[in-house]
């Protein structure tokens, strides 16, 4: 825009590009230190001793044990997350009731909430001393130290996720077109499918991906109620850990290879979305 | 189908939107809810429709309490103030919509649902736009696809919603007498709501004028205009000058000192001359004139210093050649007294 007008070559103009010089090397230096280099470090060190040691890593059956849990969490918690999502949004963005306010703070809990602290609420919930332990064990249910806790942690930790995504959304669009759905004769499920969905399919897909990735890195909430037993309990994040902890770095850094790349997967799927509902945005300006 | 709205009543908290409505629709009218916004006219709508519950009261379609019909089963074609068009839909799907979700058995053929929104295209003059997105029209073919989208359902009555609200004056102005003109084609019975008192006048068989949740007078153009039953109707539809007054062996005379009678007379209803003409007459200065248009319109001062409006034909105007700053009389040829003067609202 600059260089478009005319006198491009005052002073004036060439000292804001210098703050631009500068502004934009900042980020570039910070980026570079903070995320490339470990990103390429990560690759770096996996491929250390070439692809067949990197390739092995993932034939240990305590990796393959936490990528298939890790994969399990996910599964559980994304479907959930989106059922909750959507229904939390639906009702904050088109409904008045009390305690709205009170609910839309509840859903930002996990944000300001550190994960530790979320783990360690589980057990004092469900584990062996916790308020509901001995009744759970009377029963033969175990929930900390077991799958079923680390589903729970990665749900705790992901609902705001989706949730976050629509509320703002579906506040702006209002009822209209779902009240013009009715008095078309659509019924309930059918305006749903038909209306509410489609006008925020690109924000969900984007909660999904968000949520998805936070669900399969999620550590710390995790880390509480897992009890870290190998080929049982441990996720991916938690597998890197006991992997580098026991010097076993080549291990370790090709499954935190597995997590980098489905980061960078879900940063590639999410520009696309980001694209492709911009560019249904600029249609609709 | 004919619409009877009995003693409605509604609140939002502690605001009462409607109070004990009574209304008749007749078969086959277009009927308009002319009010200020925050009088109920669109609240009153939606309880027609199904899309909001009164809290007394009753709404009978053809004689036949609705209470316990849902907003799908009413069959009203609502046309919303600000369209509510899906914006994910072509203009085509807009309009299909509500053939497409019908039961199986009720569905048209997909030929047939085509055949059919191809005709209502053409009706609203947007054939040539049926693949476009509604974000893609002007806000008076946004308007258009609408009715459109309304009437593809065959309603037995259609609601709208301040249906030109939203679009600038020129718009307003054909959509008004293409609104008329279609419904004198369909037949069906409509009714919409409206703060314009020009529209409503212009193109309803009948008005109801409404006012803080109650309906101040019912009645065609011409009576509510010309034979308003209250001061408010009478403020509300045209502009007014307010006096106080009293009358006088049947005539309505202007005081200067409150009365506790309101005398309301019309701007062309008062004339301005240089002599004083008969008995009740005032004195005024004249402090603006505004000459374009089919009327000249006169803003003065009164002796007792308030402003009065008068609006006189352009050749009279010429012939007088009145000037800013001139002191003239001015005389009531037409004039309204309310004694209750609950509604006026100063002018």
């Amino acid at each position: 825009m600059v260089n478009a007008l005319p006198g491009a070559a005052t002073p004036a103009i060439s000292e804001s590009r210098a703050v631009r010089w500068v502004l934009i090397g900042t980020s570039v230096v910070f980026l570079t230190v903070f995320l490339l280099a470990p990103l390429a470090l990560i690759f770096a060190t996996a491929l250390a001793h070439g692809v067949l040691p990197y390739l092995r890593s993932f034939t240990n059956p305590d990796t393959l044990s936490a990528i298939r849990l890790t994969l399990l969490a996910a599964v559980i918690a994304v479907p959930a997350n989106l059922v909750f999502g959507v229904s939390a949004a639906w009702a904050i963005g088109k409904f008045e009731f009390f305690g709205k306010s009170l609910l839309i703070s509840l859903i930002d809990l996990p944000f300001s909430v550190s994960p530790v602290v979320a783990g360690l609420t589980y057990v004092l919930l469900f584990g062996a001393q916790g308020v509901f332990g001995p009744w759970l064990s009377s029963h033969g249910v175990q929930i900390i130290f077991a799958v079923p806790g680390i589903v729970l942690a990665t749900i705790f930790v992901t609902f705001p996720f989706i949730a976050r995504e629509l509320l703002p959304l579906m506040a702006a669009q209002g009822n209209d077109e779902e009240e013009a759905a009715l008095t078309l004769g659509a019924g309930g499920w059918q305006t749903f499918l038909r209306v509410t969905l489609p006008n925020v399919k690109w924000a969900l897909l984007y909660g999904v991906i968000l949520c998805n990735a936070r669900a399969m890195g999620e550590f710390g909430a995790v880390s509480v109620v897992s009890g870290h037993i190998r080929g049982l309990t441990d996720t991916m994040p938690l597998q890197i850990e006991v992997l580098y902890n026991d010097y076993q770095f080549v291990p370790a850094f090709a499954v935190a290879s597995l997590l980098a790349l489905l980061a960078l997967a879900t940063l590639v799927v999410k520009s696309i979305v980001e694209w492709r509902a911009g560019q249904l945005h600029g249609e609709a300006a | 189908m004919s619409i009877a709205v009995r003693q409605i009543t509604k609140k939002f908290g502690s605001f009462t939107a409607l109070n004990s409505v009574d209304l008749d629709i007749p078969r086959g009218r277009l009927v308009a809810l002319l009010g200020p916004s925050g009088s109920g006219k669109t609240t009153l709508l939606r309880i027609i429709a199904g899309l909001e519950n009164a809290d007394a009261g009753s709404v009978e379609f053809d004689g036949q309490d609705v209470a316990d019909r849902t907003v799908r089963e009413r069959r009203v074609g609502f046309v919303f103030q600000h369209y509510a068009l899906f914006r994910h839909m072509t203009v085509f799907e807009n309009v299909a919509f509500g053939l497409r979700v019908r039961s199986r058995k009720s569905r048209p053929p997909s030929a047939e649902i085509r055949r059919r929104v191809g005709e209502l295209l053409d009706l609203i003059q947007l054939g040539t736009q049926a693949g476009r997105y509604p974000s893609q029209l002007s806000g008076g073919q946004r308007q258009r696809v609408a009715l459109a989208r309304a009437l593809a359902v065959e309603p037995s009555v259609l609601l709208l919603d301040e249906p030109f609200g939203a679009l600038d004056a020129k718009v307003r102005m054909e959509l008004r007498r293409w609104l008329r003109q279609l419904h004198d084609d369909v037949g069906v019975t409509s009714v919409f709501v409206t703060h314009d008192q020009d529209e409503a006048l212009e193109v309803a068989d009948r008005v109801a004028v409404m006012n803080r949740g109650r309906i101040e007078q019912v009645g065609s153009p011409d009576e509510v205009y010309h034979r308003p039953a209250t001061s408010f109707v009478y403020n509300f539809l045209g502009n007014v000058n307010l006096f106080h007054g009293r009358v006088d062996d049947g005539l309505a005379r202007v005081h200067s000192e409150p009365t506790g009678d309101i005398v309301f007379v019309r701007p062309h209803a008062l004339e301005i001359t240089r002599q004083p003409l008969g008995a009740n007459y005032f004195r005024a200065t004249i402090k603006h004139i505004n000459a374009a248009g089919p009327f000249v319109k006169v803003e003065a001062k009164t002796e007792w210093g308030s402003a009065i409006h008068v609006e006189m034909p352009q050749e009279r105007f010429r012939a007088m050649g009145l000037l800013k700053g001139e002191e003239v009389f001015v005389t009531p040829r037409d004039a309204a007294v309310f004694s209750d003067d609950r509604h006026a609202v100063s002018a």
